[in-house]
């Protein structure tokens, strides 16, 4: 067997070391954004906004039968900020800690008498159209006129719908 | 007559190695591609928030004396389909020791049925 060409052999192996971490870090350093990937930042956004609205409506101890987005509800105690401050801080986007930007528009939709209808909880800025949002919903059981003020007061079932984009 | 020279084979054989090496990254990020796309959108598509969402109201309904011929019935089955695009239907039995309530979800794409009996 022929030992010629023995460092020729070596500087190959290196060489191809050489161009096969090129290649990884080539590769590893461009990411592909693919169409599918849009959908990996919307699916947080989706959990991210459920989960907040979960939190609002567990009522905070046992001694307190209503939670507090039922309560805010309720007694439309949503316009002066309440629910927008509370759903800012679930969301970390004031409060503590790292802040998300994420931007939000509130309603709830009840029944009354068969059609159905929208009221405006809260909103961090109108929507103009050209917003990727998602769309995240909770059912509250609520004990309320509805429609406000002139409906008959009974447990009602609304469903709170919040959009949420990133600004 | 020269001779065939068969210096550096180990050069060329490196080189067919790192080629082919190249060959199944370049394989594998084609297909990163898919899974990128169809993951998500699965997820995105299963609607879990929603169920776990109708099935929790439901079991709240049913623990306050709820039934199936009061207002919060009419709601939640109306705005259902007119919102969510989804069809639910539910029974709730009131019995001695417990509650029983047959939960069915629908919207389009998945299918759910839950058969529930409290404590």
């Amino acid at each position: 067997m022929s030992e010629q060409g023995q460092l020729y052999t070596i500087e190959g192996v290196a060489a191809a070391l050489i161009m096969l971490l090129t290649a990884y870090m080539v590769v590893g350093a461009t990411s592909m954004y693919t169409p599918g990937d849009a959908h990996i930042s919307d699916m947080q956004l989706e959990v991210l906004g459920s989960d907040a609205l979960v939190m609002m409506d567990t009522p905070a101890n046992s001694s307190v039968r209503e939670s507090p987005l039922r309560q805010m509800i309720e007694n439309e105690s949503y316009g002066g900020g309440q629910f927008r401050n509370m759903f800012m801080n679930y969301t970390n986007v004031s409060g503590y800690g790292p802040k998300h930007d994420i931007q939000f528009s509130a309603n709830y939709t009840y029944q009354a008498g068969g059609t159905i209808m929208s009221a405006r909880i809260n909103s961090t800025r109108n929507l103009t159209g050209g917003e990727h949002a998602v769309r995240v919903t909770k059912w509250v059981i609520v004990n309320k006129k509805l429609p406000p003020d002139t409906g008959v007061l009974d447990n009602r079932a609304v469903l709170v719908e919040v959009l949420l984009w990133r600004d | 007559m020269a001779r065939l020279n068969d210096d550096a084979q180990w050069i060329i054989l490196m080189g067919f190695l790192v080629s082919f090496g190249l060959f199944f990254l370049a394989l594998i990020i084609n297909q990163s591609v898919v899974v990128g796309q169809s993951t998500p959108e699965g997820v995105i598509e299963f609607p879990k928030n929603d169920i776990r969402d109708i099935s929790h109201v439901i079991k709240e309904h049913a623990e306050h004396n709820g039934g199936t011929d009061d207002q919060v019935y009419q709601d939640i089955t109306n705005i259902s389909i007119h919102r969510k695009g989804a069809i639910v239907n539910y029974t709730i039995e009131q019995l001695a020791a417990h509650n029983h309530s047959l939960i069915h979800y629908n919207n389009g794409v998945t299918i759910y049925n839950e058969n529930w009996t409290s404590k």
